[in-house]
């Protein structure tokens, strides 16, 4: 059999007389799906970014409240962690791959996201934990400074607040290259097998 | 779209699965079309990327979703549309040679037996006409490796 027949063979494959597609259940699916698709970016949102409005909000008020300069500086954190978030986020929504794209551009654009996300998730000390931390670390030496006649099982208890707060830090940081190690980098580099394959 | 998914995965029910997220996907970028590529090569476009991230991905099944499509009785290459036995075999086995493609060699491979020409295939993957040329070279003889016996002048 040559080629010429076998294409033949294989256009001759009756195969849409063999599906029936219950348009009304479809539609509902169509709609499900948009649904949930936007209910997933709204609820993430709300997560990251509706937190650190929260928190910018409640330290803002109790730095004027208290007149707390490191409270001042931890709502600055919070408010550009936030802000961060929300700028990083619009501008990756405008790059998203359209699935009518051609193969190559839809490669193109998830991996130029996957990247970014890795960009994201090794740098998250820089955008993320370090401004908290050192917002926290101010707060944190401010109240030593003004509990220094308190005694010593103060300053320690709170040195030791100190510590539990690097610490978690730290776990959240392990947790964010964990993230990138499992997730990230096998979809990275299947991405690139398939760009290579259409160099 | 059918000989897509049976292109991509020879279980039924990844079969099944994958076409009904192919067919999602398609009405969801109707809105999108803005006519400046052909329908089949549209669809071939949304179809392939769809499979693409399918396999990427992680196989999700559809519970507590409702089944859109019906296959009558199963999707399975149907015989009775063939002329004889060996074309029959000769289907069979091209299905599984194709899936032993890399992703975008099994796409090129079924678009080129569905007869799209060379601007076609190369409009839906982003690759140049001459480029698509040298792949196709390179497909047919692995196609032939593989399908040794049931065709010798691939």
């Amino acid at each position: 059999m040559n080629f010429k027949d076998l294409q033949k063979a294989w256009q001759s494959q009756d195969a849409s007389a063999q599906v029936t597609i219950n348009a009304d259940v479809l539609l509902k699916e169509v709609r499900r799906n948009q649904q949930h698709f936007r209910a997933g970016l709204f609820w993430r949102d709300v997560r990251e970014v509706g937190v650190a409005a929260f928190l910018t909000w409640l330290f803002l008020h109790w730095a004027i409240r208290d007149r707390e300069w490191p409270l001042y500086l931890l709502a600055l954190a919070c408010f550009s962690v936030g802000s961060f978030m929300l700028a990083d986020r619009w501008f990756q929504r405008k790059k998203q791959p359209a699935p009518s794209d051609s193969v190559r551009s839809c490669v193109e654009g998830s991996l130029v996201q996957v990247n970014h996300q890795i960009w994201l998730l090794r740098n998250v000390f820089w955008w993320y934990l370090l401004p908290i931390q050192v917002g926290l670390g101010a707060l944190i030496c401010s109240v030593v400074w003004q509990l220094r006649q308190a005694g010593l099982a103060v300053i320690l208890g709170l040195t030791g607040y100190a510590l539990v707060c690097g610490l978690l830090c730290w776990g959240v940081y392990k947790l964010n290259q964990y993230a990138v190690r499992k997730t990230l980098e096998p979809r990275r580099q299947e991405l690139e097998t398939l760009l290579s394959s259409l160099n | 779209m059918l000989k897509v998914v049976r292109g991509c995965t020879a279980v039924p029910q990844d079969q099944d699965d994958l076409l009904q997220d192919i067919l999602v996907q398609i009405w969801s970028s109707i809105p999108g079309f803005r006519g400046e590529a052909k329908e089949t090569t549209w669809i071939y476009r949304v179809a392939c990327n769809t499979a693409m991230a399918w396999r990427r991905g992680e196989r999700r099944r559809r519970e507590g979703h409702e089944t859109f499509i019906k296959f009558s009785p199963s999707p399975q290459v149907q015989p009775s549309h063939l002329d004889s036995m060996p074309e029959q075999e000769a289907v069979v086995r091209l299905y599984a040679a194709i899936r032993q493609l890399p992703k975008v060699d099994a796409s090129l491979a079924l678009m080129h037996l569905d007869g799209l020409s060379y601007q076609e295939m190369a409009d839906v993957l982003g690759i140049s006409e001459n480029y698509v040329g040298v792949k196709l070279n390179r497909i047919r003889k692995q196609l032939a490796d593989q399908l040794k016996g049931a065709s010798n002048e691939l």
